[in-house]
């Protein structure tokens, strides 16, 4: 057993590093702050070849394979995890079930401009009334001639309002509860799509989060992702690719977290010495340092699977849980370190508490992850 | 259409240096990177390509362990790169680096312009890119924080003490870049994953088939110490009275 | 078999090796040999100065660059085959050294910050390495032992009256085909901090450029020179690197330095080594200045510095 990352994952990790240390540190706190889209940065992923790295070349991607986009995923959030979230959902939640379900055409026509970078990807499938019960949608599709026609409301989308290429989920078959749903492409431009509101988050402002709105929305029957009646499955399936994306985004939230803390608790002089000498520092500071260990390794164990076409679906989750409440922990335990400072804005901790919790939330609550390990565990 | 050699080192990242509890200092958990300064001198190169065509081919002298090194460089932009590697060569002096990169370089590579950062990142001697000038009978332009070439000829800002001179050479020639001659690029993912499949020369001790003794010989190494004892004040106004009267013993200002 | 040899491209640190290498001369009982660009007179005053033997360098052409005197030195040195050949660490100097060294076949001790020889007649030199991390001792087991020696490392050498000593004119060496085409001057806006007695040298605790004021109005009350760390110059641009000290900027030798919110990292440490008293001024107790400091003020430098200058006024 080689627990050790290549040579070239070592310097795509580099890379990535000072690629965030570069472009995106300079501009963190202000499109935190302002809840920006940071697009120069995007389009710089973009060039750089970033945006669709484990899909193959033939689809504009990079080919490489899925543990090296995940660690490259964690560099980006230990910056900022909005950006580092931004990128990927779109490769994950987007990309991905176009990939593995999408025939030719669609992903020469879809994938390939996303996974260059031109086209920025997002996935609706949450609305109002249905989160983790996936099955309460409203939303219908219903084939017309040659187009469907969508009806229903999306919520939460990620990258909703700056989207090119929506991947999303509706009723064809109301009454088979199982096979019932369907997945489907919708580009921007199709009539009868628009953006509806645009939420304000606690954390990860950065990224763009809103409801999509299909009223009459018509699309080419062509768009139909898979076959009729596979939405939920293609839904589920990009749940796990997707989850060992978020692992490594609280890895490396968590990450920053302990490099703040350490820099903080060695600078700052309570009582004659710096407060990295006191015990319950120090044990705070060990705790982080062994649940990051045990995270990363966890993530890259679902990733290394996965890579081999082995079944992942339960490691994804485990990763995905476990990273996500450690994270949050130890993001809130940074700001305790850093004690009045580390509540304030400007301090980077204040930041990485804010958005740690909705790694416990998104893509498949703690909940729902639980309920997925239980259900293997226990078969 | 110039061709262009890099020279580039794979050193100790001095970040990870600790001084260990005998006085001497400890490399254990040292990580390796591409010295600081080569990093400019690859960029330069490149930048070069981009405006005059020609080639870039990155060389190096370093133990065999540096593959990761090789790598880096050929992310960096140059086609192609010579790994003159062997398990001897991990702590060459200038002397030695030099004659190796001159033997290999003139027997091995057509070039017309050969680029070295200004020093290395570990050692700092600055002796290395002067030296290879030397031994290949070429000119060497030291210390460049501009570059062009026009008709053939080098033309170079270069930092003197008392400012900049503005030299002109014939090619071939050699100069060491300054920092601030640019800013290096960082590597997109396409550009490390095509490093990987860039041809690398390899060339061992035995196909040099020649000697290189040190000529400068380690003595010994051991961890800096700038400690002096240090009189504390704090900050209240009996203390910066104190300090004053501390400066004032030392009969350093002029109170007159 | 000659002795020791210096060479500075600069007068100023040719008096400073004369120093050395008259110490080091007289230890071997051998001739101390000045190369020396300049005329008679200029060769007189080395003479004075320890000397033996000068040679003088001719004058060059119009657009011929100071590397050109490289062959030439060579040459001589190659004749003379002293057993010591010391060059001032100026930039021009730390190349030409390393050029000459390469057509000597002969080691080089860049930037040797000590030197002396042994019971065995050696030299040992020490040089720092790792970014002023470690100190390296280096011996040469080739001839000449060549080394560079940073600027102010020694005094001056003081005339004496009643020297004597040789003056040899060099032949003017060829055109290297490298042209110097045009000179430009330092950029304006500092005082030579290298000169200076006394230095006050901002770092990163100053937090807006035009807090920058109440740290030159300290300096003007001491009487000092005012300088930067690598942040306030590379990064924010608030002052120009010749302004700045550190291990790949200046290194200076004051009498006293006071750092007002400089943390102390080793880079620039090292370029105030050999300072005479080093004070500091950081509101971190544990600011690594204060290891190397002989005296330090832990406080804000806000309410500090203020203070100070009232104190120093008073």
């Amino acid at each position: 057993m080689d627990f050790k990352l290549t040579e070239e994952q070592e310097l795509i990790r580099d890379n990535m590093r000072e690629f965030a240390r570069t472009y995106v540190d300079p501009i963190a706190v202000e499109i935190d702050e302002n809840s920006r889209y940071p697009e120069e940065v995007i389009k710089k992923l973009a060039d750089g070849g970033w945006m669709g790295m484990p899909f193959p070349a033939e689809f504009g991607g990079a080919g490489v394979d899925y543990l090296t986009y995940a660690i490259a995923v964690e560099e980006l959030s230990r910056s900022c995890a909005a950006t580092g979230f931004t990128m990927s959902v779109h490769t994950g939640l987007a990309c991905g079930p176009i990939a593995l379900f999408g025939n030719e055409e669609q992903k020469k026509k879809y994938l390939t401009p996303m996974a260059k970078g031109e086209h920025l990807g997002a996935f609706a499938l949450t609305e109002p009334g249905a989160g983790t019960d996936v099955g309460a949608a409203t939303s219908t599709a219903v084939l017309d001639g040659d187009e469907y026609v969508l009806n229903g409301v999306k919520t939460f989308t990620s990258n909703g309002p700056v989207a090119n290429t929506y991947v999303t989920f509706a009723w064809t078959d109301k009454n088979d509860k199982r096979n019932g749903m369907s997945a489907f492409i919708v580009p921007r431009e199709a009539p009868g799509l628009s953006v509806g509101e645009h939420f304000m988050k606690m954390g990860i402002r950065a990224s763009q989060t809103s409801e999509i709105i299909f009223k009459d929305c018509r699309i080419p029957k062509e768009n139909l992702l898979g076959k009729v009646g596979d939405g939920m499955k293609i839904a589920m399936n990009s749940f796990d690719h997707g989850r060992i994306g978020i692992a490594a985004q609280a890895v490396g939230i968590a990450q920053a977290a302990l490099d703040e803390s350490i820099s903080y608790s060695k600078q700052r002089v309570q009582f004659g010495k710096p407060i990295s000498r006191n015990q319950a520092i120090q044990w705070m500071i060990a705790d982080m340092y062994t649940d990051i260990t045990a995270g990363r390794f966890l993530y890259y164990y679902a990733a290394s699977l996965k890579d081999q076409g082995l079944p992942f679906s339960k490691e994804a989750a485990m990763a995905k849980v476990f990273c996500a409440e450690m994270c949050s922990k130890h993001a809130s335990k940074a700001v305790q370190i850093h004690g009045g400072y580390g509540y304030c804005k400007g301090q980077k901790v204040e930041r990485l508490m804010r958005d740690a919790k909705i790694t416990e939330i998104y893509e498949g609550t703690s909940e729902a992850q639980r309920m997925v390990i239980a259900g293997n565990v226990l078969r | 259409m110039p061709n262009i050699v890099c020279c580039f080192k794979w050193v100790v990242d001095e970040a990870y240096i600790k001084p260990s509890s005998a006085g001497k200092i400890d490399l254990e958990w040292a990580e390796h990177k591409l010295s600081d300064y080569d990093r400019n001198a690859i960029e330069a190169g490149v930048q070069l390509q981009e405006e005059y065509g020609g080639t870039v081919t990155a060389v190096t002298v370093a133990s065999s362990e540096a593959t990761k090194g090789i790598k880096d460089a050929l992310s960096r932009g140059p086609e192609k790169a010579f790994f003159i590697n062997d398990e001897q060569f991990e702590n060459l002096e200038p002397v030695q680096t030099s004659a190796i990169l001159a033997q290999v370089i003139s027997q091995q590579i057509d070039y017309d312009l050969i680029i070295c950062g200004e020093g290395s990142s570990d050692m700092y001697s600055q002796q290395v890119g002067p030296r290879l000038a030397e031994k290949l009978g070429i000119p060497c332009i030291a210390l460049v924080k501009k570059l062009e070439i026009k008709d053939n000829r080098l033309i170079a800002e270069r930092k003197t003490d008392e400012g900049i001179e503005v030299v002109s050479a014939p090619l071939p020639a050699l100069v060491t870049v300054l920092p601030d001659i640019n800013n290096p690029r960082v590597p997109g993912l396409k550009d490390t994953l095509a490093a990987s499949k860039k041809p690398v020369v390899d060339v061992s001790l035995e196909d040099l088939a020649a000697e290189y003794p040190a000529l400068m010989v380690l003595e010994d190494m051991r961890a800096a110490s700038l400690v002096r004892n240090c009189t504390r004040f704090g900050s209240g106004p009996e203390d910066i009275q104190a300090f004053v009267e501390a400066v004032n013993k030392t009969g350093i200002i002029d109170r007159g | 078999m000659a002795g020791v040899w210096i060479y500075a491209d600069r007068n100023e640190q040719g008096m400073e090796l004369l120093t050395v290498g008259r110490g080091l001369a007289n230890q071997l009982g051998k001739t101390l040999t000045a190369l020396v660009a300049g005329d008679d007179s200029t060769a007189q005053g080395f003479i004075s100065r320890g000397a033996d033997e000068v040679l003088l360098l001719p004058s060059l052409g119009e657009g011929q660059p100071l590397q050109d005197y490289i062959p030439l030195i060579a040459n001589e040195a190659s004749k003379a085959d002293p057993d010591i050949f010391l060059i001032a660490a100026s930039l021009r100097g730390k190349e030409m050294a390393a050029r000459i060294a390469a057509r000597l076949d002969t080691g080089l001790c860049s930037e040797c910050t000590a030197i002396n020889i042994d019971d065995k007649g050696k030299l040992q030199m020490e040089r720092l390495m790792y970014g002023g991390a470690a100190v390296q001792k280096v011996s040469i087991s080739s001839r000449p032992q060549m080394a560079t020696i940073p600027p102010r490392s020694y005094e001056a050498a003081e005339p004496q009256s009643d020297r004597q000593g040789q003056v040899k004119s060099l032949d003017p060496p060829e055109a290297s085909g490298i042209q110097v085409i045009e000179r430009k001057g330092q950029e304006a806006g500092s005082g030579d901090i290298t000169a200076a007695r006394v230095i006050v040298c901002a770092g990163r605790g100053i937090e807006k450029q035009e807090d920058l004021a109440m740290v030159r109005e300290l300096a003007d009350t001491l009487g000092a020179e005012i300088a930067c760390t690598r942040p306030i110059s590379e990064e924010k641009h608030w002052m120009t690197e010749e302004s700045c000290i550190g291990l790949s900027a200046k290194e200076v030798k004051p009498a006293l330095y006071i750092g007002v919110g400089v943390s102390g990292q080793i880079q620039h440490v090292v370029g105030i080594r050999e300072a005479g008293v080093i004070c500091a001024i950081n509101s971190d107790e544990n600011a690594p200045i204060f290891e190397a400091a002989d005296y330090g003020i832990i406080g804000d430098l806000y309410k500090v510095v203020p203070a100070l200058i009232a104190a120093l006024k008073k």
